[in-house]
């Protein structure tokens, strides 16, 4: 009955993706590492994702996934080629820009939660509120709404070391919505789960991104939870070979 | 202010090492604060010492004269001068003190004891009789300690005063003055006219001393004495400036000293603080994916560094008043002949000693927090966040 919905959503979405705008362009993107050795991490990729889209980008080990990922959530920057995200080009943009896109317009969620171990489950996810100038009051109530929203609103006051891995995941997923990013990125984000938590997350995940219309982006080798994405972008050496969308 | 949150966060976590290097700062400010207090203590007795034991400014006469002539216009014109309280005409010669077979060399100085009093407070130095008794009949003379023990002279006893070409003259012992300095050994006091009489010189001066208001203007008006009446004139600083520059070097020294005390305190915090960061670097790395600016990176650094180091200051402020007042409330005896006639080690405890300390501890904990806080900004965000 679950797939049945899931494939009826899916298809919906699949047959509505053409009326979207587009939320990010990427043109020609190449990504070079190496001082001596070269290595093509990306190699002219062209790609776009449209607004509210729910997709992975799924490919063996250094084939390049992640450095694409890394460039769309502009925490590098390219050797050549352009971003445009919501029509900004961001790789003309300061170190300054950069910090203040990363953190109004994306949210990331990583393979390890990477909580901050000092602070408890509300102060994590406040952390992005406050880094943004919002009063201290007013973050804490976005935050355990968040919080309340990921089912983890019995648990705000325990930090990273009281928690379950699913569970810090949850957090790491609520600091990464709290400030109602445009697009959000998750590299791997339940490689470290069994395959319980992961559906949980995913089924969460799914959820927010209907509720909330933002842009899921999912970095994974889980060929399995790739396949439950809307669109899946395969990438082999820093080129994209497929793309179901 | 989130930076700071963090930056308390990050202390908290690492207790051990946060108590080693705030007491490595509080040592340091303490023990720099009572060595501040020693050496202000110190500077202030000498120059204490130096402004009670002789006149702030001191005229002397003209180029190639040996006396001031007709100076009571001299007297007036500088008693009329705003900063002086009040000025003492003096005569002051050489000449040989006798009693019994004893005989010393001393240098005299005639002066009227009531304008004498007003220049110099030597009334707090007489140990034995009274120096106003220089006013009473007959030839009378008050003498340093140091010479009264060599002449084996006492209060009563008649000295002889002798010198070439003058008659040989009786004063009779009225009083033992103690300056604490070398001078005791040829100090001797007497009436003005009855040292003009023994030198057979008239009504004339060597010299004139002054006491001004505020000690730190007697340059001022030396200057303004040497220019507009022509007699050289010299402060008190000029006249010791020596001694000035010994305890301006001694402070340099002292200052030098400091600074390498609190370079060791400061490797304690640029140690804690790279620590910090190495520990952190995931969370660096999550920091600036959510958004903050490598300055805001810089910050959480640089007030840890604040933190760590003011903890140390206020402790070490405690720490280094209390020991100077316990410190200052015993005796501690050192030899006077070292240290211009000082007997016990002095304290002087004030709060520019515990600002300048406070401040340079301030400066140096953040010099050295800057090079790991440096670090943690500079780091690449995808390289910090897979660094787990």
């Amino acid at each position: 009955m679950m797939e049945n919905t899931e494939n009826t959503y899916n298809r919906g979405d699949r047959r509505n993706r053409g009326n979207m705008t587009k939320m990010i362009e990427i043109r020609d993107l190449t990504r070079i590492y190496g001082d001596g050795a070269e290595v093509r991490a990306l190699d002219g990729v062209n790609l776009d994702i449209g607004r509210g889209e729910f997709l992975a980008i799924i490919g063996p080990s250094g084939s390049g996934k992640s450095t694409l990922l890394n460039q769309i959530g502009i925490l590098d920057t390219p050797t050549s080629g352009r971003i445009l995200l919501d029509g900004v080009d961001i790789t003309k943009s300061s170190e300054k820009e950069r910090s203040r896109l990363r953190n109004r317009k994306l949210g990331f969620i990583f393979q390890y939660h990477h909580l901050l171990p000092d602070f408890n489950a509300i102060e994590n996810v406040m952390m992005p509120l406050l880094i943004n100038g919002v009063k201290r009051s007013k973050a804490r109530k976005i935050a355990s709404r968040m919080l309340e929203e990921v089912g983890l609103f019995d648990r705000m006051d325990h930090r990273p070391n009281q928690l379950s891995g699913g569970q810090n995941q949850r957090v790491a997923i609520a600091r990464a919505l709290v400030n109602s990013p445009e697009i959000v990125i998750g590299d791997e984000l339940t490689g470290n789960l069994d395959s319980r938590a992961s559906d949980a997350i995913y089924e969460l995940l799914r959820r927010l991104n209907r509720e909330h219309e933002q842009t899921f982006i999912l970095v994974t080798h889980d060929e399995a939870m790739a396949a439950k994405t809307d669109r899946v972008i395969r990438i082999v050496d820093g080129q994209i070979v497929e793309d179901s969308g | 202010m989130f930076e700071m949150n963090i930056a308390i966060r990050h202390i908290r976590s690492r207790q051990r090492q946060t108590i080693f290097s705030v007491i490595a700062v509080a040592l340091a400010v303490a023990i720099i604060t009572i060595s501040m207090s020693m050496l202000s203590g110190f500077t202030s007795y000498i120059v204490d010492a130096t402004v009670e034991n002789q006149p702030h400014v001191t005229v002397s006469p003209e180029e190639d004269e040996d006396y001031i002539y007709l100076y009571h216009g001299l007297l007036n014109y500088i008693r009329r001068q705003e900063c002086v309280i009040a000025a003492s005409p003096r005569y002051q010669g050489d000449c040989a003190l006798q009693y019994q077979h004893n005989v010393e060399g001393v240098v005299l100085y005639g002066i009227n004891p009531g304008d004498e009093t007003k220049i110099l407070n030597v009334e707090k130095d007489i140990v034995a009789g009274d120096f106003m008794s220089l006013t009473g009949p007959g030839n009378r003379i008050i003498m340093g300690s140091k010479l009264a023990e060599n002449l084996e002279a006492e209060i009563g006893d008649a000295v002889t005063a002798k010198f070439p070409g003058s008659k040989p003259t009786d004063f009779t012992v009225t009083g033992i003055i103690r300056t604490g300095t070398q001078a005791d050994e040829t100090l001797a006091y007497a009436n003005l006219g009855q040292v003009q009489g023994f030198y057979d010189k008239g009504d004339i001066i060597t010299g004139i001393g002054v006491r001004v208001l505020d000690i730190y203007a007697a340059d001022t008006l030396a200057e303004k004495i040497d220019y507009e009446a022509g007699y050289d004139a010299t402060s008190w600083m000029e006249g010791n400036r020596e001694i000035l520059d010994l305890i301006d070097q001694q402070a340099g020294f002292a200052y030098i000293f400091y600074l390498l005390i609190f370079a060791i305190s400061g490797f304690g915090i640029a140690n804690i603080l790279i620590m910090v960061v190495m520990d952190k670097v995931g969370e660096i790395g999550m920091l600036m994916a959510m958004g903050t600016s490598r300055r805001s990176i810089l910050l959480i650094f640089l007030f840890e560094a604040c933190i760590l180091g003011m903890m140390g200051v206020i402790i070490g402020s405690v720490l280094g008043y209390v020991s100077s007042v316990m410190l200052a409330s015993y005796t501690i005896p050192v030899p006077p002949e070292m240290y211009f006639g000082l007997d016990h080690l002095p304290f002087l405890i004030t709060p520019k000693n515990f600002i300048i300390a406070g401040v340079f501890a301030m400066a140096i904990n953040i010099i050295a927090g800057a090079y790991p806080a440096r670090r943690a900004s500079k780091m690449d965000p995808v390289e910090a966040i897979h660094e787990v």
